[in-house]
């Protein structure tokens, strides 16, 4: 099944600059519909009330941290199907081990290209 | 004298003098024997100041030295000038970096957005463009001399607190756990790595594979 493009995309970082590089290189994939959020606590309020089709998360964000969001999704009847994809510094084994047994579907380290996180889309959303 | 001899010597004059009665011993002798107490007291306290004025000296010496090391640390230079100096610095590179950053992304943006007709007059926006960009990537000179004095105020710092340490032979208490630390622990909140990423792209790649 194709990818819907116009799906919304949450994305999740504390650095504004970092965002609008997401929403950039997502756009140049064909994601139209990308919203935002600073930190783990505004992003699940954001996921509670609407439906998006992806997350991507920083890790490291106060007062909730991307690892807690990702805890919180996966918990949770209405989100836990949501693909969730972590792009982050954090790049020690625990960390990307932590985040893979708390339900992530792929993982990106900080800094990464256009190529990485298009690679990474198409292994959690498929072909696009 | 050392202090148990003098003791000794007391206490043989005291047995000798309990032992045969002092009424009954020539007066020269009890003077004598007076005499022989009186001096092994004088070398007993006399030794005993000695050592107590040695203590109190070297006391004195390590306060001293204690004080000179305090006051070569330059506690309040580094609180009132080069802690706030280098917090300064470090604002402005942030800043700068910000703007920088903020130029250098609106430029690439605007291009992105553009449809081109007219290839001459794209070509024309985009050297332009360019040469923004080149100008906003100046920022990296300022901030890399802001950098290197905030190195060396923390270089100052270290070898003022090394030195101190030293000196004084401080060695570290056990520190209790801050909330803050403990929270960083419970969720993994390391920070990027130094020198690349520690774990690279592809060996977390095979890790969902």
């Amino acid at each position: 099944m194709a990818v819907d493009l116009s799906m919304p995309v949450l994305v999740v970082d504390d650095y504004q600059t970092m965002i609008r590089i997401i929403r950039n290189l997502l756009n140049q994939l064909g994601f139209k519909n990308i919203e935002e959020a600073k930190d783990g606590k505004q992003a699940l309020e954001k996921l509670n009330g609407g439906k998006f089709g992806l997350v991507i998360s920083d890790w490291n964000m106060e007062p909730m941290t991307g690892y807690e969001l990702l805890q919180q999704v996966r918990a949770s009847d209405k989100l836990k199907a949501t693909p969730f994809i972590m792009v982050t510094a954090e790049s020690k084994t625990e960390n990307v081990i932590a985040a893979k047994k708390a339900g992530v579907n792929n993982y990106i380290v900080k800094p990464f290209n256009a190529e990485t996180l298009k690679g990474k889309l198409k292994a959690v959303l498929g072909e696009f | 004298m050392a202090a148990a001899e003098a003791a000794i010597k007391i206490r043989s004059a005291m047995e000798q003098l309990k032992a045969t009665g002092v009424r009954e011993r020539p007066l020269v002798e009890v003077l004598s024997l007076s005499h022989q107490m009186a001096d092994a007291m004088t070398a007993f306290f006399g030794s005993l100041d000695k050592s107590i004025i040695g203590e109190f000296k070297y006391l004195a010496d390590f306060i001293q030295k204690a004080r000179d090391e305090i006051s070569g640390l330059q506690a309040n230079d580094i609180k009132d000038t080069r802690l706030p100096g280098a917090s300064v610095e470090l604002d402005a590179v942030v800043r700068d970096t910000e703007k920088a950053t903020e130029s250098i992304m609106a430029e690439a943006e605007g291009l992105m957005a553009k449809e081109p007709t007219d290839l001459a007059a794209y070509k024309a926006e985009v050297d332009a463009a360019m040469m923004r960009i080149f100008e906003a990537c100046s920022f990296q000179d300022l901030t890399g001399q802001r950098v290197t004095k905030v190195i060396s105020t923390l270089r100052h710092i270290e070898e003022r607190v090394t030195k101190f340490a030293s000196a004084l032979g401080v060695t570290d208490a056990a520190s209790q756990e801050s909330a803050e630390d403990a929270r960083k622990r419970e969720l993994l909140l390391n920070g990027p790595a130094q020198n690349g990423p520690a774990t690279s792209q592809d060996d977390i790649d095979a890790l969902f594979a």
